[in-house]
């Protein structure tokens, strides 16, 4: 159990996807403006990350490593990402038409969005067993979720701020990340994976 | 003070999230309304070389998010309004549709990995959990539908410029 705790406090927190690995920056940045876009996003990339995740441990352990396909790992993960939003965007459909009105817009930001792959990556390089990379990939995509909601109340409030001219805009973004980057490092020495 | 002719009763105690949609279609008092073209992102100068530039054009894509309106609001084809949900629909929305699948997921292949204790097991556990998430997700979905909490509402209309008015371009 402390072994699960650690690895979802390393993940999520300690080696932060956005803040630490500078992964999912596009998302960050882009989709950041509004708390309520910024949550949309997170939970659908959260859902999205788990699934791939869970499909890519399966790809890597029963494909491509019995049969040494390491070199076409990218682009077989690649291929189940997308396989994975179009599955995510099929179920919410299916689960209700209104949710997917909703929710739907966020799906095809994940293709492209490098946190996915990245986490899939990290995971298959840790060489976790089923539970710890689920565990893994959702603890890394709740961390994503975590900053991207605290970095869009940042970004309401700044609106409101009187920011000086040069500084406005996306300097005064960047600014305000490099900060709350700053803020995360406080995390490190609690846990490491 | 303007015509505010909601369709929330108690908007007042919520923030709204608001978006702009068209009237499509009028059949029989009711209106269907198709949400203007927004992309997910703020989108930069490469929007047309990605994905959500050509998703967010996509016609088709528009409209499979038609919804319908409830009540005779007198609306006419082609018009633009204003419509919203609650921002605590955005939540429960989320939660329903992703967070409930992801808990019995990890329920579900950590009880196969304890009752089995090896890989195999909590996999087919994970599954298992995921399926029977989506189930409770899809009644749980059905249940915020009918309860309308899922459902956009009208706010207001939007001003339309006249098509015969003036532009003036001699300001300074």
């Amino acid at each position: 159990m402390q072994h699960y705790l650690l690895l979802i406090i390393s993940a999520a927190l300690v080696s932060n996807v956005v803040l630490m690995r500078f992964l999912g920056l596009c998302s960050f940045m882009g989709v950041t403006t509004r708390v309520d876009t910024a949550l949309g996003m997170g939970a659908s990339t959260t859902f999205c990350i788990t699934i791939s995740a869970m499909i890519d441990w399966g790809v890597d352990r029963f494909l491509l490593e019995p049969y040494e396909l390491g070199y076409l790992r990218t682009v077989a993960f690649i291929l189940v990402i997308a396989a994975a939003v179009q599955f995510t965007e099929a179920v919410v459909r299916k689960v209700s038409p209104t949710m997917f009105q909703l929710l739907g817009i966020y799906l095809p930001l994940i293709t492209t969005n490098c946190a996915v792959l990245g986490v899939n990556l990290l995971m298959v390089e840790g060489r976790m067993n089923f539970i710890e990379s689920t565990v893994f990939a959702l603890a890394s995509s709740l961390g994503y979720s975590l900053v991207m909601v605290l970095f869009a109340g940042l970004r309401e409030r700044i609106a409101l701020a009187q920011v000086p001219r040069l500084f406005a805009g996306p300097p005064i973004g960047f600014i305000t990340a490099s900060l709350l980057a700053l803020a995360f490092m406080g995390f490190s020495g609690m846990s490491t994976n | 003070m303007p015509e505010f002719d909601s369709t929330f009763a108690d908007a007042g105690d919520h923030d709204l999230i608001e978006g702009f949609a068209r009237v499509v279609a009028v059949e029989g008092g009711r209106v269907w309304l198709e949400p203007e073209q927004t992309a997910s992102c703020g989108t930069c100068s490469s929007v047309g070389l990605c994905s959500i530039g050509k998703d967010a054009l996509t016609a088709s894509k528009l409209a499979a998010r038609r919804f319908q309106l409830p009540g005779d609001l007198g609306l006419r084809m082609g018009e633009r309004v204003v419509v919203g949900i609650r921002d605590d629909a955005l939540v429960k929305g989320a939660m329903t549709a992703y967070g409930v699948p992801l808990l019995t997921l990890l329920a579900g292949g950590i009880a196969g990995q304890e009752l089995g204790g090896g890989d195999n097991m909590a996999v087919l556990g994970a599954v298992a959990g995921l399926v029977f998430g989506l189930i409770v997700s899809r009644l749980l979905a059905n249940s915020l539908s009918a309860r309308g909490v899922l459902t956009p509402r009208f706010l207001r209309r939007t001003f339309d410029p006249p098509t015969d008015a003036d532009c003036h371009m001699d300001h300074g």
